[in-house]
């Protein structure tokens, strides 16, 4: 900048004059001598090797990994339609984080807008520019490039001034120190768009024009070997991270072969997970949204993440060093609720929860992981069939009491009870209230007599044997049994079936009762004015909503209940409730408990409802309501909701007050 | 005439109550078939003195008896058995008798019915019942090999009778035993010293959940435990409130309990909370809300304000003790 | 030290108890088999002193085919190899029976330790250790949470009533019945059962032991306890809902 300015004050008067006004022509050196050539050749040539030090090796390495044994390249429309709404429209980056996310779209569009500006720089240098400044669309395209440029400038001041000044705490290393490099590399963005922009205020050809172009040829070839070294290495790797995403959401892989146990050693890192595990940009919006993070718990999903890539830079993918050790702390990946957050908002691509699950598979199935809770939790599904180790005889009793139908293949859904809904008293109540709606609108179901947990919190712990035992056997129950359609009021179970199952045969199709009761709300008899006089807060259930996008079902259910607001962080940015990942059964001994902080948000909201669609978010906020004294608000499930707008039941069928059988 | 001989244990130098119930189904067996009725205990002949009327009574002492060995008691008891002849040998089922009565059976060439809770007499044959799949189902057995006979009978299954002067003199008996014959080391019975608090082997507790409303009526239960001389515990919304400790918290999260006694008062019995004392042998509930989940499992159930139940059953309880 | 473990399966412990036509036993066909809940803490036992003090774990059990699902399970948390004992009639055995069938098939194995469950959870007789120690002429105690390798055997601590316990010491060989729950279960892992596949598991023809099959015992009938669990509501005042819970208390279930 200094030389510029100074180039410009030892110019003449009206130099000076016309320098200020700028012409709309961009300058260009009018020639470069031999040595100036060689000079360029040799310096493209040093930067070049030094970014290829650094990133012929990140891609070695990344190339080493063990193949992804389920990868599939086809289709390719999702792959295309992901690349251009995430990578090119940078419709994730701006959606989450607005303003910033705006400004980061502007230095990216104009890194885009300067690819032909950079390659017709390079070329001048050795006569052999293409675009003329003077042309009609040289003069077009260097303006718009100017205009970017212009926003880039802006945008990549207001970041600096964020990171820096503002400080947010999630761009901070766990140490809490920020580093200089995002501040270096900010200035030579800035100067990188400032030595193009000034060339429009002097004289093509010029003493200064050749300055400005050496200045930025400079700045470009010093920005280049810095890429690999920082993570600006996103800049080149995060588009293919975009475009080779696993294809779904939570994506847990199938274990390879024998010897595949999940995440054990160097060995087990794929290549997509070291791709991602590359591309890291280290935005912190993983951390962010993290409910374990946010609680004061070690687990900080870019911590893993950055983790395996310390790991992969000392040790390479071929090592035996455990995973779990120096980088990454297993008590850290027992932490994970599995609710998606960070996966969700990632804006580079990476995916999380293969990463922690396969963490937790790895030190599950062999046998590392040693707690109590989990212990205890794995003896029960192994040896009840349910997560709670309760007697299957208390289900049969809870069927009789209430007089549910066995599925018998007549029925049009098999209602899938679930452990909650089976045995958990208040999960019992969401059936019995559920029940009362498909009686009123004459839906058929049944209930399947030897039903057994879907085996959620065992997938999500990382025990494939008990997922797969329980799997295979429900599977093989709901194939004699005829089963075609499935209801639940589990958001875990849905998920667990429809996706997780599949690794072990075909699942019946599966719906979340939401889902059905806002199909069916036509035909429901409006609530009385009495019972939706208050507000009503909607909580958005991990499972159901990142996880299989349904927000607006639940929502037109709840409003029967009182006028809908809003928890600050709703629907795709909903907090969890701190149950998933099987940790409704681990003991929470770090930090603040999740459904507590959970609770406090919905209770901010003044609502004098809180409306949950999930057993499990329902049993934690029971417990966290508890503390809260007479004045909590009122905890319902949907489906409640909906059977308190039904006329009293027939005095034949009184759902939830039958004689005993017995 | 037939023997039945039942084998008693000595608790602190007399025989214990489950003894004397044991004695009461020989008793009742030997009426029924038409036998006689002997007892034998391992100790002084001074023990054996208000055991009612007996055909024999007979002290077994030796020094290796001194202290409780599977391979004394053994030894000593095949002996008697060899001496008497008896149809049926009886034994209190006892953690001892578990120990060796198996044992001395197989000496003898016998299976041991252990835990017996009832006989019957059909025709010549004795049908003893015994309880399967825990309590679950009876079983009824009978015995196909030749005398002896040897049953255990569980605790609580017949009434002892009421304690007489034993109608004849105590006879000593003295086993041949051998020290080498005895191959294990008991050392001094010992209680666990008292840990902070394990709720996990407490046979009585109080539990309190958050019907109790505030840090400040916790004393109300805290007394109730007293009076009953219970171990209080708790729900997790009590422990996260900080009311009372974190080990005193009963559930999925905390400590699983079985003990004989499960008092819950103000919990409404959410899942958590269950699966960790569904195993109570018995469980009574205290709840204003009639249709609380806690009243499904429970035993026992009082509907009713706990701040006037409580201090009516902590009254009731202290006059009851005495 | 060489660990013989001997371990039943029964039926999965909250089963549904139907009686089967013959009327003297329950009806097998919708129930799924277990390992027998002391027997797993038997075994956990058994893997920590081979863990500890080196060795093998063998794991022993006698049944129908079935049953070596249950083997197969107990290779998986860490057995060395497995016996089965195969026979589809054991029911007409008793618990002698049974333990001379064990003694005949281990006699060559020269065990240092022998451990079994307390007692099954299916016929409860919690004998079948005890008499498998008088068969083989070896000490044995029962009851047991705790055991610790000394110079000249075993040091063990065992539980008696009432909240007493004893240390007891006894030379090896020898055979200990385990308490359950004084041990943290392992769970069965990916990597135990990709392992067991390759264990040596040994089946042996339960008529080529050559045991004499008369019982001592016969179960002639099997019944439904007339009682089944109903809570009962204690109603009226405070005080009089007190009153007749205290007598409750006092005459049932006994604990004042």
């Amino acid at each position: 900048m200094a030389v510029v300015a100074s180039s410009i004050l030892s110019a003449s008067p009206a130099a000076l004059l016309a320098a200020l006004a700028p012409s709309l022509t961009l300058a260009e050196p009018a020639t470069f001598a031999l040595w100036q050539r060689l000079l360029l050749l040799a310096l493209i040539l040093g930067s070049g090797w030094l970014f290829w030090q650094r990133f012929g090796r990140v891609v070695r390495r990344i190339l080493a990994a063990r193949k992804d044994a389920d990868f599939q390249l086809f289709p390719l429309g999702r792959r295309i339609w992901d690349f251009f709404w995430e990578v090119l429209c940078q419709a994730k980056v701006i959606r989450e984080r607005p303003l910033p996310g705006l400004a980061h779209a502007f230095v990216f569009w104009s890194f885009l807008a300067f690819a032909l500006v950079t390659t017709n720089h390079i070329a001048t240098g050795f006569g052999l520019g293409f675009l003329d400044p003077a042309g009609l669309f040289g003069r077009f395209y260097f303006l718009l490039a100017g205009v970017f440029a212009l926003l880039c400038a802006v945008s990549i001041a207001g970041l600096f001034v964020r990171r820096f000044f503002v400080r947010p705490i999630w761009l901070a290393h766990k140490d809490n120190t920020i580093s200089a490099e995002s501040g270096i590399i900010a200035g030579l963005i800035f100067l990188l768009m400032a030595t193009y922009l000034a060339a429009y205020w002097v004289p093509s050809g010029s003493t200064a024009a050749l300055v400005l172009w050496w200045l930025h040829t400079l700045t470009l070839l010093s920005f280049l070997p810095l890429v690999p070294h920082t993570k600006h290495l996103h800049l080149i790797l995060s588009p293919l991270t975009v475009f080779l995403s696993r294809g779904s959401f939570s994506r847990i892989p199938p274990l390879a072969d024998d010897d595949d146990f999940g995440l054990v050693t160097g060995r087990d890192i794929t290549q997509l997970t070291a791709l991602q595990v590359y591309s890291c940009v280290e935005c912190g919006r993983c951390t962010e949204h993290c409910p374990a993070a946010n609680t004061g718990k070690e687990l900080n999903p870019r911590e893993i993440i950055l983790g395996l890539r310390g790991y992969l830079n000392e040790y390479g993918p071929a090592s035996e060093q455990p995973l779990l050790g120096r980088y990454n702390s297993q008590q850290a990946a027992f932490q994970c609720t599995t609710c998606g957050s960070c996966e969700f908002q990632c804006p580079v691509g990476i995916e999380h929860l293969p990463v922690i699950v396969g963490l937790r598979r790895g030190a599950v199935n062999t046998g590392e992981w040693d707690d109590d809770h989990g212990g205890k939790l794995f003896l029960a599904l192994e040896r009840n069939g349910n997560a709670l180790g309760m007697a299957h005889s208390e289900r049969e009793k809870f069927l009789a009491r209430e007089e549910l139908p066995a599925f018998d293949g007549s029925q049009e859904y098999c209602l899938w009870l679930g452990c909650m809904g089976g045995y958990d008293p208040k999960g019992r109540e969401i059936i019995r209230s559920f029940v009362q709606v498909m009686r009123f609108l004459g839906t058929s179901y049944g209930v399947l007599r030897r039903e057994k947990c879907t085996g959620d919190p065992a997938r999500r712990l990382g025990n494939d044997l008990v997922f797969q035992q329980l799997a295979e056997s429900n599977l093989e129950n709901l194939a004699q049994n005829k089963v075609k359609k499935i209801i639940s009021i589990c958001p875990h179970c849905v998920r667990t079936i429809a996706e997780d199952w599949k690794a072990y045969g075909t699942p019946p199709e599966i719906e979340h009762h939401s889902e059905f009761l806002a199909r069916h709300q036509a035909r429901m008899p409006a609530a009385a004015p009495a019972a939706s006089a208050g507000t009503t807060v909607f909580h958005d259930p991990c499972y159901l909503g990142r996880y299989r996008n349904v927000y607006d079902e639940p929502r037109s259910i709840a409003a029967a209940s009182g006028t809908l607001v809003e928890a600050e962080r709703s629907r795709e940015r909903s907090f969890c409730c701190g149950a998933g990942g099987g940790l409704a059964f681990l003991g929470e001994e770090q930090g603040a408990r999740v459904s507590e902080t959970r609770v406090g948000q919905l209770i901010e909201t003044g609502a004098s409802t809180i409306a949950a669609a999930c057993p499990f978010c329902n049993t934690m906020f029971r417990d966290a309501l508890a503390s809260r004294g007479d004045a909590a608000p009122q905890l319902l499930d949907i489906a409640q909701i909906a059977a308190a707008s039904l006329p009293p039941a027939p005095a034949s069928n009184p759902a939830g007050s039958l004689p005993n059988p017995a | 005439m037939s023997t039945v001989l039942v084998i008693l244990e000595a608790k602190s130098g007399s025989p214990s109550r489950i003894s004397l119930e044991a004695l009461a189904a020989g008793a009742a067996l030997a009426t029924a078939t038409g036998a006689q009725l002997a007892a034998a205990m391992v100790g002084p002949a001074a023990a054996m003195d208000s055991l009612g009327s007996l055909s024999a009574a007979i002290a077994i002492e030796h020094p290796l008896l001194d202290r409780y060995t599977a391979d004394g008691y053994t030894a000593a008891c095949a002996q008697l058995i060899a001496r008497l002849q008896p149809d049926y040998v009886l034994f209190p089922h006892t953690y001892q008798v578990r120990d060796f009565a198996p044992r001395l059976a197989t000496r003898l060439g016998r299976v041991l019915l252990s835990d017996v809770t009832a006989f019957s007499l059909d025709g010549n044959t004795v049908t003893f019942t015994r309880q399967l799949f825990q309590g679950k189902l009876n079983g009824h057995y009978h015995a196909a090999a030749p005398a002896p006979c040897l049953v255990s009978i569980q605790a609580g299954a017949f009434h002892a009778a009421p304690s007489a002067p034993t109608s004849i003199p105590v006879e000593s008996f003295a086993p041949a035993l051998e020290p080498s014959a005895i191959r294990t080391q008991p050392g001094e019975p010992f209680r666990a010293a008292t840990q902070t608090v394990d709720l996990s082997s407490a046979p009585l507790i109080v539990s309190v959940g958050r019907g109790i409303k505030d840090e400040a009526n916790i004393a109300l239960v805290q007394e109730l435990a007293q009076a009953l001389g219970a171990e209080l515990a708790a729900s997790r919304p009590i422990c996260d409130a900080g009311w009372l400790p974190m080990e005193r918290q009963v559930g999925s999260s905390g400590q699983t309990v079985a003990p004989k006694l499960y008092l819950a008062v103000g919990i409404s019995g959410a899942i958590q909370h269950l699966v960790g004392m569904k195993g109570s042998q018995c469980v009574v509930a205290i709840n204003k809300d009639e249709n609380a989940p806690i009243f499904e499992i429970a035993d026992y159930g009082i509907v009713g304000d706990l701040f006037e139940v409580v201090p009516a059953l902590t009254t009731a309880i202290r006059k009851a003790k005495g | 030290m060489k660990i013989i473990v001997a371990i039943k399966q029964v039926p999965e412990r909250d089963a549904r108890i139907r009686i089967d036509s013959s009327g003297r036993w329950i009806a097998l066909d919708d129930i799924e088999f277990r390992m027998n809940e002391s027997d797993a803490y038997a075994l956990e036992e058994a893997l920590l002193l081979k863990e500890a003090h080196g060795g093998e774990v063998i794991v022993l059990s006698a049944g129908p085919e079935r049953v070596g699902q249950t083997i197969r399970e107990a290779l998986a948390k860490g057995a060395d190899r497995g016996i089965h004992i195969a026979s589809d009639s054991l029911a007409s055995l008793d618990a002698l029976g049974v333990a001379r069938l064990m003694a005949a098939a281990i006699a060559d194995e020269h065990a240092d330790l022998i451990l079994t469950g307390l007692q099954s959870d299916d016929l409860g007789l919690g004998q079948t250790g005890v008499i498998l120690a008088e068969l083989l002429g070896i000490p044995h105690s029962s009851l047991i949470l705790k055991i610790e390798k000394t110079d000249s055997g075993l040091r063990l601590l065992r539980e008696l009533e009432d909240g007493w316990f004893q240390h007891i010491s006894l030379p090896t060989p020898a055979l200990l019945t385990i308490q359950s729950g004084n041990t943290k279960l392992r769970y069965a892992t990916l990597m135990g059962i990709k392992k067991a596949k390759t264990k040596e598991l040994r089946t042996v023809d339960a008529a080529s032991l050559g045991i004499d099959a008369q019982p001592g015992l016969l179960l002639d009938a099997v019944a439904l306890p007339s009682r089944q669990k109903t809570t009962q509501m204690l109603p009226g005042t405070p005080a009089e809902a007190a009153a007749a819970l205290v007598a409750k208390l006092q005459q049932e279930v006994r604990v004042l």
